[in-house]
Order: structure tokens, then C-alpha cells, then sequence
């Protein structure tokens, strides 16, 4: 990296795009065209802004990208910080975009019978093994994970496991597959995140746009 | 040959230059002063890792003694050693001691953003002196041996890490609020730190506010109706902002008085140094209590891995060919005008050819005598 070489705002792919691209319109940046076309495969975009480029990731990506230093700015979802952890990362604004939760779900029947006070080891399918091993630690329960990237709900259904730890917004999703949902771990939003050193050593330049992603924020709450 | 993770060899001309920088560093040091110290490899695990040791622990390579039958560790960081040296080998030498190291050291684990497990440090200790005189000291000396090695965009982010701690305590927090106010506050979440409602969300949102360019986290801190002993840490603040104006005027100077990751066992204003453009800090520094007797003492310590990216790279070495024959005398006073000289160890037909294959730049004609020969042109 040089000293005077743009910025770069990492947006994760998929679903909170959607809900990010009204936000970019407010602070004022505007993506090239094809930024919007679903059908171009180009990942780095310029904006309206000469000094400001975007590149679009995968939503776990975007933490790496920032805690790198690749992109000094991010969008990412608080579980993604959760599970990474990165003391490289801030995150100044609470978007308020993105609401889910990521909560533990099992199998209707199970719990019916089941008496968490007994356990002492579980078996989890999940995106997210360190939240997961942290959060059942806390009470004395090891976690043994099974890393699954998509369609945790299957796994318990399978026989892979029985209980699952995932990201749930309207429940539909868990619903369809016989899953309760049992115990809430975090409550998610997405949140502007910046690199540590880009906002010690562009001091001026980052604080600009938090202020400006702060202030968007601010009204639409 | 494969090598464990996170440990590598170093070859030229990456090793030449990195001993040429951490030369330069301690030449800086030493102009100031700051006499060399060069403590063991390994020593006992229970000097290694007491006080200002104690956050390394986890990080330490231990082995066993055979002889001693006692556990030892492989230093994780210097400045545990060196603390070590001032508080017993040196308490009859007078203060402020000024003492400076360089070395490697070895951790269990290197970070995401760091996999080295093996990295060379460069630093130095001021111990026995409790003014923002030694603050603005230490400061003042790494940037400037920084910039010696030819690091540029250097900035230095002032942090204060007591202030929040007693700012918990005249709130009377109790831990749980402490923990979530820890988390928005290492995050820098605004939003978070005003959910914690009333007199906390008003003074840890105002420090958090406060972070940024030194000029305006300086005016924002006077604001803030802060506990007498914070309100101390912030007139430190002052007094070396003021001492660095007049030091190092042009110096980018952040300040984030919230910043505690880190700076676990500092006991009052520390640092981080930052080249912009650089991933992850080039050091840091701070104020810690050194030996038993908590002397007051600061240091700051240079990570040579990122210390390295924030120089230039060396410029190719020029390299003389010497011709099997030429004198001894010859090459003596190529060697003396600053040329790397190569002896050729045995006759060759062709010498350009021959000093071409062996990667020199030049060559020397022992009957001519003169100046060195560019290859380009041989």
C-alpha cells in the first residue's frame, strides 16, 4: 500500500446489500453503473468519489479485507465481528440495518425432552464454531462443531447432529424443517467498520466518513 | 525443508538490510544516550514472567532445565528482561538509567495479522523518571530513529490507559457494565456506549469523542469533568503534547484515550506508532511499574517485521569482481572507497562472464587499476 492510494470500502454480497445501497446514496457515494447491474462479474467498483473505491465480498470476507488493512472500510454484520474478534477492527456505527439474531435451534421433539443442566458435551452444526464454542462454555459445556458454510437446518434432520447454531430473522426458514428455536446468543445488526491503523494514520480523512455514516444513521432511526 | 509455522529464513539482501536498520536504531539510541543491554535467550520462567512479564505468559516457550531441574522460558518480549537488569544488577547505578536492546524474540503463537512467531525487537527503557519529560523523550527518539532508517508518514497515537479504569471507578460501575462499556469502548461503538445510559454513557461517550487529531482530542478532554487522578493523566497529556510540538514539530500526533487493547499492564500514557500505509503498528510504548519496588519507568519497543515494510527496500549492492590475482592492496582500497569487492579464487578465461555469473556489477582490471568497470560495459 502507498500512502496516497484510495480508499477502499468493502460491502458484503447478498442480502443486506440491498439495504446498504440507500444508505450509500445518503453519505453521498455513488458506485459506477455497473455496481448495480446484477449481472456484471466485476468486484472493485469506482465511485463519484475519485479518492473512494468499493469492492464487494463475501459478508465474512469483508471483516478480513478490513482487519488486513485491504479495505480501510467495511460493512459487516456483528456476528462476523463476533466470531473473528479482530482487536484490528472498529466498530464505530450501529447501522441499524440487517436485524436477525443468531440463536440455537433443535429439533421440536428434542426439546420436549431434553434437560440442558445435564450436559456436559454437544454437538453443533454451525457457521459460527467460536461463537458457539464460547457461548456454551460460559455455562460448562464443551461444543464440538461441525463447520457447515449453508443449510444449517438440514443437519439435525440428517442425523448430522442435533442442534444447530445460525442466524435467524423470521424464523420461516427453521420453521419448514421442524426446528424450534431455543436460546437467543446475540441480537445482529450491521455496522460500519473501519481499520485501526487507516483511522490512526488518515486520521481526518476516516473520521469523515464515520461522522457522515453516524449522522445517515442517526436519521433514519 | 520445510520450517515450523511462523518461522522463516531470512536471506539477502532482506537479512542485510534488517541488520542495517536495527543498526541504525541503536546508533539513535545510543546518541541519546540510551547504553546498550543484551540479556540472555532464556531464563527463569519466574523472573521472565513476573510484573510487566505476566501479559507474555501465554505466549512464552517453556522448557526445562536439566541442570537447574527448574522450569525456564524463551523471552516472548525484551522489555520484561530489561526491567529486570535496571531493578537488580543496575539499582546502584543513578537515575533516570537510560538502557536500549535489540534481539529476537520467539511467542507460542503469532496473531492473524502477525503469523512471525520469531520477530526482532529494537527498543528502549527510561527508568526512574515520572515526568512527561521521559514521555516526550522516548516518543521524540523512536520517531526520529524511525525516520533515521528511512521509515516515512510516521504518526504516533497517544493513549491513555487509566483514564478509563478510574473513570469506572468514580461512576462505581459494577462488572458486568464494566465489561459491556469495555466492548463499546474497544469497538468504538458510539451507539453502544450511549446504550449504557446516564453519567457513563455521558463521560465514556465524551472520552470516546474525544479520539482523534491531538489539537481536538485536547479541547474535547478539557470538556469532560474527569476524577482528580484521570484529570492528571490528561494535564501528562498536555505537558507532552506542548514538549512535542517544540521536539518533533510536524509530527502526526492522534489521541484516543479510550484505547486499552494492548496496554494491559501500562500504567499510564503510552503509545503506538503508525506508518500510514503500513498494516499494524511499527511499536509501542508506554509507562510501567519496573521491578518489585514498581519503579516508575517508560519504554518503547520497535517491531523490526513491520518496521521493515514502512523502509525502503535496499538499493542493489554494487559488487566488484576482483580477477584472480589482483593484489591484496588493490582490493584493500576498493573496499576502503565504500566497494563490495569479490575475489575471484581462481583464473578464468573469460572474468565477465565468470562476474557475471556470480551476480557482480562491476569489474576491476589489476593491470589498468582504475576505477571499477561497469559489466554493461566490459
Amino acid at each position: 500500500m502507498t500512502a496516497n492510494e484510495p480508499l477502499v470500502l468493502a460491502l458484503p454480497k447478498g442480502r443486506i446489500l440491498e439495504e446498504v445501497r440507500p444508505i450509500l446514496t445518503d453519505v453521498g457515494i455513488q458506485p459506477e453503473l455497473a455496481f448495480d447491474d446484477p449481472k456484471s462479474r466485476l468486484l472493485k467498483f469506482k465511485t463519484n468519489i475519485p479518492n473512494l473505491s468499493i469492492i464487494r465480498v463475501r459478508s465474512f470476507d469483508v471483516a478480513t479485507f478490513v482487519a488486513f488493512g485491504a479495505a480501510h472500510l467495511g460493512i459487516a454484520g456483528n456476528d462476523v465481528l463476533m466470531e473473528f474478534d479482530y482487536p484490528e477492527i472498529y466498530a464505530p456505527v450501529d447501522l441499524s440495518i440487517g436485524y436477525c439474531r443468531i440463536a440455537v435451534a433443535e429439533p421440536k421433539e428434542l426439546g420436549e425432552s431434553d434437560d440442558p443442566s445435564r450436559w456436559s458435551h454437544i454437538r453443533v452444526a454451525t457457521k459460527y464454531p467460536n461463537i458457539t464454542r464460547k457461548h456454551f462454555a460460559r455455562r460448562g459445556v464443551q461444543a464440538e462443531c461441525i463447520k457447515l458454510n449453508g443449510a444449517m437446518e438440514l443437519a439435525p434432520g440428517m442425523g448430522l447432529c442435533r442442534r444447530i447454531v445460525d442466524l435467524v430473522s423470521s424464523g420461516k426458514t427453521l420453521k419448514e424443517n421442524g426446528l424450534v428455536e431455543v436460546e437467543t446468543i446475540a441480537e445482529i445488526t450491521s455496522r460500519l467498520i473501519v481499520n485501526r491503523a487507516a483511522l490512526k494514520t488518515r486520521s481526518e480523512e476516516v473520521s469523515g466518513w464515520v461522522d457522515r455514516f453516524r449522522e445517515v444513521s442517526r436519521r433514519a432511526a | 525443508m520445510l520450517l515450523p509455522d511462523g518461522l522463516r529464513d531470512v536471506l539477502s539482501p532482506e537479512a542485510t538490510r534488517e541488520a542495517s536498520v536495527v543498526h541504525g536504531l541503536i546508533e539513535r539510541f545510543r546518541a541519546s544516550a540510551f547504553r546498550r543491554v543484551d540479556p540472555p535467550l532464556v531464563e527463569f520462567e519466574d523472573s521472565l514472567l513476573d510484573g510487566v512479564g505476566a501479559p507474555t505468559a501465554p505466549h512464552t516457550f517453556r522448557l526445562m532445565d536439566p541442570v537447574s531441574q527448574r522450569m525456564m522460558g524463551l523471552r516472548a518480549d525484551i522489555t520484561v528482561q530489561v526491567a529486570r537488569i535496571a531493578t537488580s544488577r543496575l539499582t546502584r547505578t543513578p537515575r533516570p538509567l537510560r538502557l536500549c536492546y535489540a534481539g529476537p524474540v520467539l511467542r507460542v503463537r503469532g496473531t492473524q495479522l502477525r503469523p512471525e512467531r520469531q520477530i526482532t525487537q529494537a527498543g528502549c527503557e527510561l527508568i526512574g523518571a515520572d515526568t512527561p519529560e521521559a514521555d516526550a523523550e522516548l516518543i521524540e527518539i523512536a520517531i526520529d530513529a524511525l525516520s533515521g532508517v528511512g521509515a516515512k508518514d510516521l504518526s504516533v497515537d497517544i493513549s491513555l490507559p487509566t483514564v478509563v479504569p478510574s473513570v469506572f471507578e468514580s461512576l462505581g460501575l459494577d462488572k458486568d457494565t464494566r465489561r459491556r462499556a469495555r466492548l463499546a469502548l474497544d469497538r468504538k461503538d458510539a451507539h453502544d456506549v450511549a446504550a449504557l445510559g446516564g453519567d457513563a454513557a455521558l463521560r465514556l461517550g465524551a472520552l470516546l469523542d474525544a479520539c482523534g487529531p491531538a489539537e481536538r482530542a485536547m479541547e474535547k478532554l478539557l470538556a469532560i469533568d474527569l476524577p482528580p487522578m484521570a484529570a492528571a493523566e490528561r494535564d501528562r497529556l498536555a505537558r507532552v503534547l506542548e514538549l512535542l510540538d517544540e521536539s518533533a514539530p510536524g509530527l502526526v500526533i492522534t489521541v484516543d484515550p479510550v484505547e486499552h487493547r494492548g496496554f494491559e499492564y501500562q500504567t499510564g500514557l503510552s503509545f503506538t506508532l503508525f506508518s500510514k500505509g503500513v498494516r499494524g503498528e511499527l511499536g509501542r510504548g508506554g509507562r510501567y511499574a519496573a521491578g518489585a519496588a514498581g519503579e516508575p519507568a517508560t519504554g518503547v519497543t520497535l517491531y523490526l517485521d513491520s518496521v521493515m515494510r514502512a523502509v525502503p527496500m535496499a538499493e542493489e549492492v554494487q559488487t566488484v569482481y576482483l580477477p584472480h590475482g589482483t593484489s591484496p592492496a588493490q582490493g584493500r582500497a576498493l573496499r576502503d572507497a565504500g566497494w563490495c569487492t569479490m575475489a575471484g579464487l581462481s583464473a578464468e578465461a573469460d572474468v565477465a562472464a565468470e562476474a557475471r555469473r556470480l551476480a557482480c556489477t562491476h569489474i576491476f582490471d589489476p593491470m589498468r587499476g582504475a576505477d571499477p568497470i561497469p559489466l554493461d560495459d566490459a
